[in-house]
């Protein structure tokens, strides 16, 4: 004999009581703030593109006020921000980035239409929360390649550094090949040989032109 | 029998039948963009040149060296035992089996040290983990070890210390010895100083 059937109330109590766990349990089942909206494989595709970047010359007329869809964004902390900064940037640490109030400041710039350059000391620095602001689906974040260092050696006549290249990462210094097999290997003597690849140079413009 | 128990079966059913209607979600081992990011802004997942140069010579069993350039780059030429996972083709199945294996330590690297970091942020956001950037890339690998800097002669006894590291890890990976103009001179020198970083040390 069931240990229920002595009190037919018990299974209906029961019964209630599971409803009402699960119902709670839908009721408070919450999504996570922030998601990945980005594939992974789009992801991959942007990094290889020119189009989320932003060459250091590009800017000249940001600084000069002349455009209003651009925002320049200093991702390093308020201390670095204090020392010196690109004039016309607002200052979002890294670390705040994800904030609820930076995520709905972003949220309202996106919608404006207004393009988000983001920037560090360098590119490296600005590289991970750019990706990441990029995944999270705001498509209007730009990376400022070179960064605050290359602005800060080119201050004042940014729009020359056109046809200077040397904020392009990625290619390689030496001829590997040759350094690590030659049969003698000087010391410092031997200047690093600049390898002959070339770079595509994007066409000459200003983020000024034409927004995102 | 008792009706309940039908009644109940039935509930269970219809609540087992919402379960159809559940959107996809990720796999769980992805990360969150908040966990992401609190890694981003530690410089943690960098290992130096020197560090990688140390493990290579030990041998150390637990390091996966991935190149992130294309195919021909890694071709002409690469670390000794170096993966090649060139960075557009780094989600493909084939390459997943290498990333995430239990106790190993897998430090990515390109020319400099951008791919790499990028190859980084998409493992970390696939959810793997143990995964490392080569501070400053073969760029730096090669200013560093295969053809350090003689340092200053006023420069701190370490940076010599790291100096004379450097030398031998070259003569390792070339087969070759630098050739000195001013040896003689440094060995003399042998004053502890403060310490303090020198160029020579940081590099890239």
């Amino acid at each position: 004999m069931h240990v229920h059937e002595l009190n037919p109330k018990r299974t209906a109590i029961t019964l209630l009581i599971f409803t009402a766990v699960i119902i709670v349990g839908l009721i408070t089942l919450k999504s996570p703030r922030l998601k990945f909206e980005q594939d992974v494989n789009k992801t991959l595709e942007m990094i290889a593109l020119d189009e989320g970047y932003v060459y250091p010359y590009e800017i000249a007329d940001v600084i000069e006020g002349k455009a209003d869809t651009v925002l320049l964004v200093d991702l390093r902390n308020t201390f670095e921000f204090a020392k010196g900064n690109i004039p016309g940037s607002e200052n979002i640490s890294s670390v705040e980035l994800l904030n609820e109030d930076n995520i709905e400041r972003l949220n309202d710039l996106k919608n404006k239409d207004v393009c988000v350059v983001v920037y560090a000391n360098n590119q490296l620095e600005a590289n991970g929360p750019w990706m990441i602001l990029r995944q999270l689906g705001f498509d209007n974040v730009k990376l400022l390649l070179g960064g605050y260092d290359y602005y800060k050696q080119w201050e004042g006549k940014l729009a020359d550094s056109y046809g200077d290249d040397a904020f392009l990462r990625g290619a390689p210094k030496y001829d590997y090949k040759e350094l690590a097999n030659s049969t003698k290997v000087a010391g410092s003597e031997n200047t690093p040989k600049r390898s002959t690849i070339k770079i595509a140079r994007k066409k000459k413009t200003s983020v000024a032109e034409g927004g995102c | 029998m008792n009706k309940n128990y039908i009644y109940l079966t039935l509930l269970m059913l219809i609540l087992s039948g919402g379960l159809f209607f559940l959107p996809d979600r990720d796999n769980t081992k992805y990360s969150n963009p908040e966990d992401l990011m609190w890694s981003i802004v530690q410089p943690t997942r960098f290992v130096s040149t020197d560090a990688i140069a140390k493990m290579i010579i030990e041998n150390d069993p637990t390091l996966e060296l991935i190149d992130v350039r294309a195919a021909d780059e890694y071709g002409g030429f690469s670390l000794q035992n170096a993966l090649n996972m060139p960075l557009d083709s780094i989600v493909s199945d084939n390459y997943q089996e290498y990333l995430g294996i239990d106790g190993m330590n897998t430090v990515f690297f390109s020319n400099d040290d951008i791919k790499a970091d990028q190859a980084w942020v998409i493992a970390k956001r696939l959810g793997f983990d143990n995964v490392y950037v080569m501070k400053g890339g073969l760029n730096c690998w090669m200013s560093t070890i295969i053809k350090p800097l003689e340092p200053e002669e006023t420069a701190s006894s370490e940076a010599f210390e790291l100096y004379s590291f450097r030398k031998g890890a070259s003569i390792y990976f070339t087969g070759n010895n630098i050739e000195s103009s001013s040896e003689s001179k440094k060995t003399t020198l042998n004053i502890t100083r403060k310490k303090k970083q020198s160029v020579a040390e940081g590099g890239c």
